[in-house]
């Protein structure tokens, strides 16, 4: 084994390999750039050029790109708080925080060094991980899968800023909106109305950016002036190496849970980008820095991110189950060069193992590196007015979230989406558990049916790894309980003060918008459990499930909404609603500009109705110089013209010009 | 748009004042003027008339169009075969995967029937996926194999074996027994089907469990004894069955055998030394398999293995258009280079693209009543699937 590692090391030094594999980690990071795309676009765009190559070119190109798109998706995630992928969002909770607080280019620093130690940590736990591989596959049968769902779900809930009722209810609604479409068990329509666009469920992009970035946009589309805060743009890359160096265990844990969840098909990457987040915040001893910049939420989270990636390519590689589009579009390819994935790549194609192993490593290096110097330019990104940012943001994003299914109805969604999460947001309710639940809705239920067919009775709670992942559910929650119950004990007449600053629980909590989302959230449940009733009995099982819990976690709520509100007038009269209005406006406002928008794509196409929108944005909304105005839009427009011609991008068309 | 006026609240003295009203109007007449021509623009593509009638399909663009994702089987398969082929038609055509995805195919391959261009620059990729919803006429499908014409297609095979701890020894294993073998299946409604129908004919009683996400899963499942009984497709048997058949774990059982020209079941040249569906029949029951099970198997195994994966173009396009296009697929069918190339894309089948063709999709897609009702009766009583 050493040796086939030695010489496949060797033939790296070919330059024409060294080449490819420096085009592919370019064209990575410049797609990772881009929130929608991601490594399905990245190989996507890649794989053309891959025809009449030679196997090791072919795979250097491709792997340089897998293993840095995550690296570069941090940008958005940090800066624009817009996550493009659903691990994307765990690392922006601190670093978006930390990026607000002005420190973005601290944020970007820690994020891409640990991406860079993740992918190598990866690289190598990929090479150990071979002959450990299979063992821990198949020790993974149904029961442990499904534990592992609830768990990625449940941490999220409870980790995210915000109270634990809250996060429930958010994590509860994603599972329901993720079992929009097929169900997974009987094949059968759910929750779509008789429509067959919504038949394949929603978009992930579209989910992601609408929920998180559109509602970013219009709640901070008001700043039209320079952000208040002084920004630290730089502040010395060896004060970011030091720093970072003093959380090297955190970067170790990260990259070994990512290793290790990568490994499992279908779910790791999600579950693992926040157990790797999890064990961060459990094992520190002072958390109350964890989601509004904790350089420790940054750190673990993004090595794993990474080390997941790597961890990713043993299944694809050792059972030929891949774990994602872009790892099935690299099987796809490997096909054709004739090498079958299976357990005897082993032993017939270890020189290629060893090439993708080591061009995985190289790629990580040099993409941190690559990124890691451009620290500084991009940090100033924050330094931009968010209204003036606005327009681009929102043709970019609607472009990202076209590309995934192709379909206009995609962005509508979006759009509601967006409103969506910025009610989330504003009356104090966390995202990230939406998101999460919303992506492992579908291995949830799977994973639950399978367990429950394919098992008699609940024996299968008595497994040794679903007994570990019980602890580790029940744990937070035990510990959580006890330090309530002594913190009550200890400061009870304190109790106003604990109220947490109102910036941070959302602007329009324990407002009557609150109460209305409470409200909302329980409608949805119910509506949920009757729409139910029409399914097969297979079918009904898990969506019942999720609503009868949320009718519980959404009552809860309501309730302490109401108690809230009966306290509240005496100690603070009438004073909310009058300062809160202006914000509510603004991003009722801007939600119409995008709505115009779009009706303006389906009119006329993309690039003539970002031709309208984009100016008018500007003068009237942003108010930006004339000058600043036309050459906005016109590099826009001429950036989103040419998109096509270099990316593998689609733009939509409208209805006129066919006439 | 010009009386937006700013809530004096959010105004502060750091903020920028708004723009002068004339040249706001002046900037935005501008935009509209290049949004105006930008939109007509995008126009300009659909007013050309390509010539495909001339056996040169100079200058002209062929779409494939996938209803699928992009990196699946059906996806690589297209990419691939439709790449070779546009070499291979005279004058070069470029060539333009896209992929429509949604509703499993069947958006996408309606769109197709509904709007593709009758010119052959436009061609659809169909899989088991959008053949079976067909085949049950399940009520999304808006699309109808008879009236599309086939350019090319490209069969598969597939072999089912058992895991030997659950006491399975050979064929003779699975009936009379006194506890069912679960199965691990994905969906009734999909490529499963024909799978479904070979146990109901051969009176093997199953438990089916649906839901896996792919067959890949369901092998390890059985390596980890959680099912009994799985099958795998030609392309995947060697990586998921062939080690574990070595070291005991799993016995093969029977292949699905393939359809010949003239509609019988022959045994797969990739699984030349197992049985295939019909032989089992014949040694559990003495006798050669007849009445609507039969028939229903043979059908479905069409559909699904012998010519799964096809390449189609519009009934109403001009004759020359599609020999053309066949003409190019056939060519690149027999090189040697190709199929040394293809063969792991093919998985092990060959490019089938002779003016026979035709006739012989036509006799594989024609589905009698009397067989579809037999497979809706069959998942309604044994697998709770109503439909229609």
């Amino acid at each position: 084994m050493g040796e086939a590692a030695l010489s496949a090391l060797a033939s790296l030094t070919d330059p024409s390999l060294l080449v490819m594999l420096l085009v592919g980690v370019v064209a990575g990071l410049v797609i990772g750039l881009i929130p929608g795309l991601g490594g399905t676009g990245a190989v996507a765009v890649l794989m053309p050029l891959t025809f009449g190559m030679d196997a090791p070119q072919a795979l250097a190109l491709l792997i340089g790109a897998l293993a840095v798109v995550h690296t570069s998706d941090t940008v958005a995630a940090v800066l624009l708080g817009a996550p493009g992928s659903a691990s994307a969002s765990v690392t922006m909770l601190d670093g978006y925080a930390m990026a607000k607080k002005g420190q973005a280019g601290r944020a970007l620093t820690l994020a891409f060094l640990s991406s860079m130690a993740g992918g190598l940590l990866g690289a190598v736990g990929l090479t150990l991980a071979i002959p450990l591989a299979r063992p821990l596959v198949l020790s993974f049968g149904s029961p442990e899968l499904f534990m592992l769902t609830v768990l990625g779900v449940a941490l999220a809930a409870v980790l995210s800023r915000g109270n634990v009722a809250k996060g429930l209810t958010a994590g509860l609604l994603g599972l329901l909106l993720g079992m929009v479409g097929t169900s997974p068990t009987t094949a059968e329509y759910r929750f779509t109305f008789g429509s067959l666009f919504l038949g394949d469920g929603l978009s992930l992009v579209a989910v992601a950016l609408g929920v998180f970035g559109l509602a970013e946009i219009a709640s901070r589309v008001g700043q039209r002036g320079k952000p208040e805060q002084i920004v630290k743009v730089g502040g010395g890359w060896l004060d970011g190496v030091r720093e970072w160096l003093s959380h090297w265990t955190h970067v170790l844990r990260g990259a070994l849970i990512g290793i290790w969840a990568g490994v499992l098909p279908g779910i790791g990457a999600t579950a693992g980008t926040w157990l790797a987040y999890g064990q961060a915040v459990a094992t520190a001893k002072d958390k109350k820095e964890f989601g509004k910049g904790d350089p420790r939420g940054i750190v673990g989270p993004e090595s794993a991110n990474n080390s997941v990636e790597a961890g990713d390519l043993i299944p694809t590689l050792l059972f030929g189950i891949p774990g994602g589009v872009p790892a099935a579009m690299l099987m796809g390819m490997l096909l054709t060069y004739g090498v079958q994935p299976g357990p005897s790549i082993v032993t017939d194609h270890l020189d290629l193992l060893y090439l993708i192993v080591w061009s995985f490593a190289i790629a990580s290096v040099l993409g941190a590196l690559l990124c890691f110097l451009s620290t500084r330019g991009l940090a100033r990104i924050s330094l931009v007015p968010f209204a003036v940012l606005g327009p681009g943001l929102v043709v970019v994003m609607l472009l990202g979230a076209f590309q995934e299914g192709g379909q206009l109805g995609d962005l509508w969604v979006m759009l509601a989406l967006g409103v969506f999460g910025w009610l989330l947001k504003s009356t104090g309710f966390p995202r990230a558990p939406f998101l999460i639940g919303f992506v492992l809705a579908v291995p949830l239920e799977r994973y639950y049916f399978l367990t429950d067919t394919l098992n008699d009775g609940f024996g299968w709670l008595l497994r040794p790894w679903v007994l570990v992942f019980l602890a580790v559910l029940l744990a937070p929650a035990v510990l959580r309980l006890v330090r309530a119950v002594r913190a009550r004990r200890n400061l009870d007449h304190d109790d106003e003060d604990r109220q947490p600053p109102a910036e941070e629980e959302g602007e329009l909590a324990d407002s009557t918008w609150s109460l209305f989302t409470a409200f909302g959230a329980l409608a949805v449940f119910a509506i949920g459990f009757l729409t139910a009733g029409s399914f097969s009995a297979e079918a009904r099982l898990v969506p019942r499930l999720i609503c009868t819990l949320g009718l519980l976690v959404g009552a809860y709520l309501v309730w302490r909404e109401l108690r809230r509100r009966t306290r509240r007038p005496a100690r603070q009269p009438a004073e909310e609603v009058p300062k809160l209005a202006p914000d509510v406006k603004v991003a009722a406002r801007t939600f119409a500009w995008m709505a115009t928008f779009l009706l303006l794509v389906t009119l006329g196409g993309y690039v003539a109705a970002l031709l309208l929108f984009v100016p008018a944005f500007l003068l009237y909304v942003a108010r930006a110089r004339i000058r600043v105005v036309v050459v906005y839009t016109l590099v826009t427009a001429a950036l989103v013209a040419v998109l096509p011609l270099l990316l593998p991008v689609h733009l939509p068309t409208g209805i006129l010009p066919s006439f | 748009m010009s009386n937006v006026v700013e809530s004096p609240v959010t105004e502060t003295a750091a903020e920028p004042g708004a723009p002068r009203r004339s040249a706001a109007i002046a900037v935005m007449a501008v935009f509209l003027a290049l949004a105006v021509a930008a939109a007509l623009v995008g126009s300009d593509q659909f007013n050309r008339k390509p010539s495909t009638t001339d056996g040169d399909f100079t200058g002209e663009t062929v779409e494939v169009m996938i209803p699928l994702a992009a990196g699946g089987g059906t996806d690589t398969w297209a990419r691939f075969v439709g790449q070779e082929m546009m070499r291979a038609v005279p004058g070069q055509p470029g060539f333009a995967p896209v992929n429509d995805e949604g509703g499993e195919g069947i958006i996408g391959t309606n769109r197709f029937a509904r709007s593709a261009p009758k010119d052959g620059t436009e061609v659809l990729v169909s899989t088991a996926t959008t053949v079976v919803p067909w085949v049950l006429r399940r009520t999304e499908v808006k699309y109808d194999f008879n009236s599309l014409v086939p350019l090319v297609a490209n069969g598969t095979g597939g072999a089912v074996y058992a895991r030997s701890a659950a006491g399975v020894r050979g064929v003779r294993d699975l009936i009379n027994r006194d506890h069912p073998l679960t199965f691990g299946g994905i969906s009734a409604t999909g490529l499963d089907l024909t799978t479904l129908v070979a146990f109901d004919l051969l009176g093997v009683r199953v438990k089916a469990v649906f839901g896996f996400e792919g067959r890949g899963p369901v092998n390890l499942a059985l390596q980890r004894g959680e099912v009994d009984l799985d099958y795998q497709t030609t392309s995947a048997w060697p990586s998921a069955v062939k080690s574990i058949i070595q070291d005991g774990t799993a016995v093969p059982l029977m292949s699905f055998g393939q359809l010949d020209a003239n509609g019988e079941v022959v045994r797969d040249p990739n699984f030349p030394k197992l049985p295939t569906v019909p032989e089992v029949y014949r040694q559990l029951r003495g006798s050669a398999p007849t009445g609507p099970a039969f028939e229903a198997y043979k059908t479905l195994l069409g559909l699904t293995y012998t010519y799964q994966k096809a390449m189609w173009v519009p009934a109403d396009t001009p004759v020359e258009a599609v020999h053309t296009l066949r003409a190019a697929a056939a060519e690149v069918g027999q090189d040697p280079g190709f199929r040394k190339k293809a063969d792991k894309v093919l998985g092990g089948y060959p490019l089938e693209a002779d003016e026979a063709l035709a006739d012989r999709v036509r006799n594989a897609y024609t589905v009698d009543e009397s067989v579809r009702g037999y497979i809706l009766d069959l998942l309604r009583t044994q697998y709770n699937v109503k439909l229609g």
